[in-house]
C-alpha cells in the first residue's frame, strides 16, 4: 500500500536519507528503529510533505504521493500522529479530534470513529471538555492518536509516541496500538527504543546513517548484535 | 575585519563621489532642484543613521522620527526663541540625540520582535501628541537679515548643499570607520545570531547601545540641519510616520549594512518623491506617501536586502572572488592559557542542578564533574535535557537550584559572554552564518576578546590554517557545505582560545569520511589543553572519541564512567532499547 | 470627594465604556489576525480609516440613508462596511501578504518578522496617501440625531449628580458587542472556526490534518480586517474623521491588544475595553490633546512591564 523507493532527501547540505527503500502492505504493522539522527523523523515529514525528497518516489494506493499537495495527503488515508504529540492545546480533547476528522471520510464515519476511539482510550472521554493543553503526557498522546484515528485511515503513522513517556505509559500505548492493528489499520511506527517497538510489529527495518541497516522480524533482530551496535557503538 | 580593503580604496570611492556631487551641484541654478540636490544627502544621513543600528544589527526601528523631531525641534526652539546659532545647536542636538537613544535603548532592547518594533512605534507618536499639546503647532526660524552666516543663513543657497554633503562625507566615512571595526563586526555579529555572539564574548547589551546611541545623535544632528532649510518645524513634519518610513526605506531601498545602500536609496527616491510631489502634489496629494508605500512592498518582495546587495551578487557571479592570503601562524597560539599553579583537578563542576519549565522537570538534581585536559561526552535518548543543560551550564538559562564551578568559581547566573572571558567556549547546532561575511570575518567574531586587532587576527589566521579554512577564506559564507560550515563554527569557538569547550552535536548529519575530520580536529584541541564537553549521538564516534561518559535520561544522570563500563550498565541499555532487550555483553 | 468630581468620574466612565466597546471590537479584530497568523498588521488601523469611508459613503452617496432611515442608517452602514473590506483583505493576502507569511516564515526568526511588518507599513503608506487622493482632507462624518442627543440618568443618590449618556454611541456600544458575541459565538462553534483555533495554536499539526493553514491565514486576516471596519463605521458617527485617522488607532489597537495579552481574542476586548476607559479618565487629568499621549505611555509601560498582558500567551522577551 505504501511503497517508498530510492528515497533520498535532507534539509539542505548532506542528505539525511541516503536511498531508502520501504514497504507497508494494507493492513501491516511494521516498526523503524534506529538511533538519533537515522533519520526517522525527516522520513516522516518527506511522506507528509512538509519536504520534498531530492530523489526517489513514494506511492501509495497505487497514486504518486509527491504530486499531492501536502494539506491534500490526510485526505487519502495517511494519517500523522508527530513527535510530541503537538496537541492543540487551547482547544478541547473533543475539539482536537474534532480537527482530526478534517478529512472527507472522517467527517462520514465521525460517530462510529469518535465511539471506537472513546472505548481504546476511556481517559478521553472522562476529559472531553478540557483543554489539551492540561493534559499529561501520556494523555496527550493517547488524545494524538485518537486524532489520527479520526481521519478514518488507512495507513497511521507515528513518530516517537514513548518519548518523553514513563515506562508503564508506554506500555499501555503500544497495548492500544496492537488494539488498532486488529481493527485492520496499517500502522507504521517510528521508535527509538527498539524492543518495544519491534516486539509490537510484524516486521522493522533498522535505520541507521539514513540506509536500511537491517531488516526482519523480531525473532530474526533481536538475535542481531548489529542493532545494538548501531545503538551503542559497541 | 580579517582582511580589510586598504584604507585609501575605501575611501577614494567616497571622495569621489562627493567631489562629483559638488560639482553637479555648482553647475545648478535653479533654485527648486537646488533644494532638492540639498535633500538627498540630508536623507542620505538619515537613511545611514537609521543603517548604522537597524542594518547592521537587524534591529529594526519604526521610529527613528523620536531623533529627528527632536533635533528639529532643539535647533528651531533655540534659534527662535533663545536666538541661539545653529553652527551650535546643531552639535548640540546630536548630542541630545545620543541622549535619546540611550534613554529610549535601555527599556526598549530587553524587547524582542514585534514588540521591540511596535515600542519604537509609539514613542515618535508620544512625542507627537505632546510637542502639540505645549503649544508647538508650527514654529518658525526667523530670518536674520546682517548676520546671516553667523546663524547658517546663506545667500547663496548652494552653500546650503554644500554643508549637506560635508555632512554626507562624514556620515559615510564614519560607517566606513564603524564596518571595519570590530564594533562593526560584532553589530553584524548580532544580526546574523545574536547567542552565537553572546557565547563569543560579545557584550550584546553593551554594543546594541552604542549602535543606537550613535544612531540617535546622528539623526538628531541632520534634523537640526533640515529644520534650518526648510524655516518652519510641524510636529507632523518631523514626528510623522512618514519620516521614519523615509529613514527605513531609504536604506532598505538602497541596500542594508552598507555605507552606499542609503545613498543610493536618497539619490534614486528622494528626487522621485520631490518631482512628483511637486508635478502632481497638487492634483494627487500623497503622491509621496504612495511611492513609499510602493517602494517598501517592491524592495520586501523583490530585494530584501537592496539593490546595492542585488547588483553586487549579480557581479560576483561574473566575476571570481580574488582570494585572501592568510598568514602561515601555528595552531599552538589557539592554546588556551595554562591553568594558574593553585588550579583544582576539576575544570568544571556541576552540582544538584535544576531546572523546571512550566511544571516540566527538564534537569532534576545533575552532578557530575569534568576533570582538566579530559573529553567527556553528555549522551542520552532524545528529549533527555542534554541541551538544557548546556543552556544551563552556558549561562543562557538560569538554575532553578545547583551550582555550577568553573576553575572553583562559582558562575551561575552569569551572562554567556562573561563566561567566555572567562574561558568557557560553545559551539551551536544550528549554524546559520551570515551569508555575505567571509569565513574569516565570521571566525574572526570569535576572536573579538583576544587583545588588539592585530593579535585577533593572528588567532583567526591560526584558526583558519588549524581547520583547513585558509583556503576558504574569503568566500561568504551562503556558499559552504555542511562540513565546511561546522569547520567553520568550530574554528570560531576555538578563536576565543577557550579552557573549556561545548560542543553541541557538532557531527550530527555529517557522513562517515567527515566525522574523521572533526574527530581529528577535536583531539588536537583536547591535546593544546581545551576541555572538551561534546553531546552527540553518533556513537561509533563517541566511543572512539570521548574519555568518559555522562548518561542522561529524563533530566536526570543515569550512569557515569568509561565508556565500555556504561554500554554495558543495564540502566543505560534500557534506556536506549527498551527494557525488554536481554542480550548479555559477550 | 466631591459632588462634581463624582460627576465627572461617572461621566468618564460611562464614555469610556461606550467608546470602549468600539475599542474593544477593533482590538478583537487585530486580535484575531495576530492570534492565528502572528503577523503584525500596521496596516490594520488604515483598513479601518476605509471601512469608516465605505460605511459614509453608502450612507450618503449610495442613499442607505434614505433607505434605512436616520436612526438605524448609521449602524446598518456600519455593518454593511464589513463585507467589502473582508473581499479587500481577502485579496491583498492572496497577492501580496501570503508571500511573506505562513509556514515558512513561521519557522525562520527575526528575519521573517520583519518582511510581513514592512509589508504592512508600505500597505499603510498607500492606504493613507491614496486615501488622501481619493477622498480629501476635509474631515467628514456620519450624521445622526442619535449622536446628538443623551439619556439622562439622574440625579443619583440625592446629590446634584447627573450623568449623560449619549444615545447614539451606546447604541453604537451595544451593536459593537453584539458583533463581538457573534464571532465568538463563530469561533468557538464552528467547524471552521476551531480549524482557525487549531491554525493557531499549532500550524504544523493542522497541516497533519489536513487542514488548509494558509487558508485558514486567509479566512483569519479577511475577518480581522472586516471586524474592524465594523467597528470604524460605527465610529464614523461619533467623531469627524480624515484619511489620516488610521495610524492613531494602530497604537489605541495594539495597546489594546497587548494589554489583553497577544493571542487571545477575549482578551484583545477588554484590552481595548480598558484603553477607552483609560483614554476617557485620563481626561479627568490631562488636557485632552494629550489623551492618546497617555495612551501610548501605558502601552509602553505594558511592553515593558507585562508584556505577557492580562491573558497572554506569547512572549518575546530577551
Amino acid at each position: 500500500m505504501l511503497e517508498i523507493a530510492g528515497l533520498r532527501a535532507g534539509h539542505g547540505g548532506p542528505e539525511i536519507l541516503q536511498g531508502l527503500d520501504i514497504a507497508v502492505g494494507e493492513g501491516e504493522f511494521v516498526a523503524i528503529v534506529g538511533p538519533n539522527g537515522a533519520g526517522k523523523t525527516t522520513l516522516f515529514k518527506t511522506i507528509s510533505g512538509l519536504l520534498a525528497p531530492s530523489a526517489g518516489s513514494i506511492r501509495f494506493a497505487g497514486r504518486d504521493l509527491l504530486a499531492v499537495r501536502p494539506p491534500d495527503r490526510p485526505h487519502l488515508g495517511i494519517a500523522h500522529v508527530p513527535e510530541g504529540r503537538q496537541v492543540f492545546p487551547s482547544l478541547t480533547v473533543l475539539e482536537n479530534l474534532e480537527m482530526g476528522a478534517s478529512t472527507a471520510s472522517g467527517r462520514r464515519d465521525w460517530a462510529r470513529n469518535l465511539e471506537r476511539i472513546l472505548a481504546l482510550f476511556p481517559v478521553l472521554a472522562q476529559r472531553r471538555a478540557q483543554a489539551a493543553g492540561t493534559l499529561s503526557g501520556g494523555e496527550q498522546q493517547m488524545l494524538a492518536i485518537g486524532r489520527g484515528l479520526a481521519s478514518s485511515p488507512r495507513l497511521l503513522m507515528l513518530d516517537e509516541p514513548s518519548m518523553g513517556l514513563a515506562p508503564a505509559v508506554t506500555e499501555q500505548i503500544f497495548a492500544r496500538l496492537a488494539e488498532i492493528h486488529r481493527d485492520g489499520i496499517a500502522i507504521l511506527l517510528v521508535e527509538q527504543r527498539v524492543a518495544e517497538a519491534l516486539a509490537s510489529a510484524e516486521r522493522g527495518y533498522v535505520l541507521e546513517g539514513g540506509r536500511i541497516a537491517l531488516q526482519g522480524d523480531y525473532a530474526v533482530l533481536s538475535g542481531d548484535d548489529r542493532v545494538r551496535q548501531a545503538y551503542l557503538g559497541l | 575585519m580579517f582582511a580589510p580593503p586598504p584604507l585609501l580604496r575605501a575611501i577614494a570611492p567616497v571622495l569621489g563621489f562627493l567631489l562629483l556631487y559638488a560639482a553637479g551641484f555648482l553647475l545648478l541654478s535653479n533654485s527648486y532642484y537646488l533644494l532638492v540636490f540639498t535633500l538627498v544627502p540630508v536623507w542620505a544621513v538619515f537613511g545611514l543613521s537609521w543603517n548604522i543600528l537597524s542594518g547592521f544589527t537587524g534591529l529594526v526601528s519604526f521610529g527613528h522620527a523620536a531623533f529627528f523631531g527632536l533635533g528639529a525641534y532643539a535647533v528651531a526652539l533655540a534659534f527662535a526663541e533663545w536666538h541661539v546659532s545653529p553652527w551650535i545647536t546643531i552639535p548640540v542636538a546630536g548630542l541630545l540625540g545620543c541622549v535619546a537613544g540611550l534613554v529610549i535603548g535601555v527599556p526598549t532592547f530587553r524587547l524582542r520582535g514585534h514588540y521591540f518594533a511596535l515600542a519604537m512605534l509609539a514613542y515618535p507618536l508620544a512625542l507627537l501628541h505632546v510637542f502639540l499639546w505645549l503649544g508647538y503647532q508650527e514654529v518658525s526660524l526667523p530670518m536674520r537679515r546682517e548676520d546671516g552666516a553667523a546663524f547658517m543663513q546663506f545667500a547663496d543657497p548652494r552653500l546650503y548643499g554644500l554643508l549637506a554633503l560635508a555632512g554626507l562625507g562624514a556620515t559615510m566615512l564614519l560607517t566606513l570607520a564603524v564596518a571595519r571595526a570590530r564594533f562593526g563586526m560584532a553589530l553584524l555579529a548580532i544580526k546574523q545570531n545574536e547567542a552565537a555572539a553572546e557565547a563569543a564574548g560579545i557584550d550584546t547589551r553593551r554594543a546594541k547601545l552604542a549602535a543606537i546611541v550613535l544612531s540617535g545623535g546622528i539623526a538628531s544632528a541632520i534634523a537640526g540641519f533640515y529644520a534650518v532649510i526648510l524655516l518652519v518645524v510641524t510636529p507632523e513634519a518631523v514626528f510623522g510616520m512618514l519620516v521614519s518610513a523615509q529613514a527605513l526605506i531609504v536604506a532598505m531601498f538602497g541596500g542594508v549594512a552598507t555605507v552606499w545602500g542609503p545613498v543610493i536609496g536618497a539619490i534614486v527616491l528622494v528626487p522621485l518623491s520631490e518631482l512628483l510631489q511637486a508635478e502632481l502634489g497638487a492634483t494627487i496629494p500623497g503622491i509621496q506617501g504612495v511611492v513609499y508605500g510602493i517602494a517598501i512592498i517592491a524592495v520586501v518582495l523583490a530585494a530584501p536586502e537592496g539593490v546595492f546587495w542585488r547588483v553586487a551578487d549579480a557581479l560576483r557571479r561574473c566575476r571570481p572572488l580574488p582570494g585572501i592570503a592568510v598568514p602561515q601562524e601555528s595552531a599552538a597560539l589557539l592554546a588556551p592559557d595554562p591553568p594558574p599553579a593553585e588550579a583544582g583537578e576539576f575544570i568544571l563542576e556541576v552540582e544538584d542542578l535544576h531546572k523546571s519549565f512550566n511544571g516540566l522537570r527538564a534537569v532534576q538534581g545533575v552532578s557530575f564533574a569534568v576533570r582538566r585536559g579530559e573529553i567527556l561526552g553528555i549522551i542520552g535518548p532524545n528529549g533527555a535535557g542534554k541541551t538544557t543543560l548546556f543552556n544551563l551550564l552556558n549561562g543562557f538559562l538560569a538554575p532553578d537550584a545547583g551550582a555550577v564551578r568553573l576553575d572553583g568559581r562559582d558562575v551561575r547566573g552569569q551572562r554567556p559572554h562573561r563566561l567566555c572571558r572567562a574561558g568557557m567556549g560553545r559551539t551551536f547546532q544550528v549554524v546559520r552564518a551570515f551569508p555575505r561575511l567571509s569565513v574569516a570575518d565570521n571566525v574572526m567574531t570569535g576572536a573579538q576578546a583576544q587583545g588588539n586587532a592585530a593579535e585577533a587576527r593572528r588567532i583567526t589566521a591560526a584558526a583558519l590554517h588549524a581547520l583547513g579554512l585558509a583556503e576558504f577564506a574569503a568566500r561568504p559564507a551562503a556558499g559552504l557545505t555542511n562540513l565546511q560550515l561546522r569547520l567553520m563554527e568550530m574554528a570560531r569557538a576555538l578563536a576565543a582560545r577557550p579552557k573549556l569547550l561545548l560542543l553541541d552535536e557538532t557531527l550530527a548529519g555529517l557522513g562517515a569520511p567527515e566525522v574523521e575530520v572533526l574527530l581529528g580536529i577535536i583531539r588536537e584541541a583536547a591535546a593544546r589543553g581545551t576541555t572538551i564537553v561534546i553531546i552527540e549521538h553518533t556513537m561509533h564516534a563517541m566511543v572512539r572519541l570521548v574519555d568518559r561518559f555522562v548518561v542522561l535520561d529524563h533530566g536526570m544522570k543515569l550512569a557515569e564512567g568509561e565508556p565500555r563500563e556504561v554500554m554495558r550498565d543495564r540502566a543505560v541499555i534500557a534506556a536506549y532499547l527498551g527494557s525488554k532487550w536481554q542480550r548479555e555483553d559477550a | 470627594m466631591t459632588a462634581q468630581f463624582l460627576e465627572d468620574l461617572l461621566q468618564a466612565l460611562s464614555a469610556g465604556i461606550s467608546v470602549g466597546a468600539l475599542y474593544g471590537l477593533m482590538c478583537v479584530g487585530l486580535g484575531l489576525i495576530f492570534g492565528v497568523m502572528r503577523v503584525i498588521n500596521f496596516a490594520q488601523g488604515d483598513f479601518m480609516m476605509a471601512g469608516m469611508y465605505v460605511a459614509f459613503y453608502l450612507f450618503t452617496a449610495a442613499g442607505l440613508q434614505a433607505l434605512f432611515g436616520a436612526y438605524v442608517g448609521p449602524y446598518a452602514v456600519a455593518i454593511l462596511a464589513g463585507p467589502p473590506l473582508f473581499v479587500a483583505a481577502w485579496a491583498v493576502h492572496r497577492l501580496l501578504l501570503s508571500r511573506v507569511t505562513g509556514l515558512r516564515v513561521l519557522a525562520l526568526e527575526g528575519e521573517g518578522h520583519y518582511a510581513q511588518l514592512l509589508l504592512t507599513l508600505g500597505i499603510a503608506l498607500i492606504l493613507q496617501n491614496g486615501g488622501l487622493y481619493l477622498l480629501g482632507s476635509v474631515p467628514v462624518s456620519i450624521r445622526t440625531p442619535l449622536s446628538a442627543s443623551a439619556w439622562e440618568i439622574g440625579p443619583l443618590s440625592g446629590e446634584d449628580i447627573t450623568v449623560f449618556v449619549n444615545r447614539g454611541r451606546l447604541i453604537a456600544a451595544l451593536v459593537a458587542v453584539a458583533v463581538v458575541l457573534a464571532l465568538f459565538l463563530f469561533i468557538h462553534r464552528t467547524r471552521l472556526g476551531t480549524s482557525l483555533r487549531a491554525a493557531a495554536d499549532n500550524a504544523q499539526a493542522a497541516i497533519y490534518m489536513g487542514i488548509d493553514v494558509e487558508r485558514a491565514h486567509r479566512v483569519a486576516f479577511a475577518l480581522g480586517v472586516a471586524v474592524t471596519a465594523v467597528a470604524g463605521g460605527l465610529l464614523a458617527s461619533a467623531y469627524p474623521f480624515t484619511p489620516y485617522v488610521g495610524l492613531e488607532y494602530v497604537i489605541v489597537m495594539y495597546a489594546g491588544v497587548v494589554l489583553g495579552g497577544m493571542g487571545s481574542t477575549a482578551g484583545a476586548f477588554w484590552g481595548g475595553m480598558t484603553i477607552g476607559l483609560i483614554q476617557q479618565l485620563s481626561t479627568l487629568a490631562l488636557p485632552t490633546q494629550l489623551q492618546n499621549t497617555a495612551i501610548f505611555v501605558v502601552f509602553l509601560i505594558i511592553v515593558l512591564l507585562r508584556p505577557q498582558g492580562l491573558f497572554g500567551r506569547s512572549v518575546e522577551r530577551t
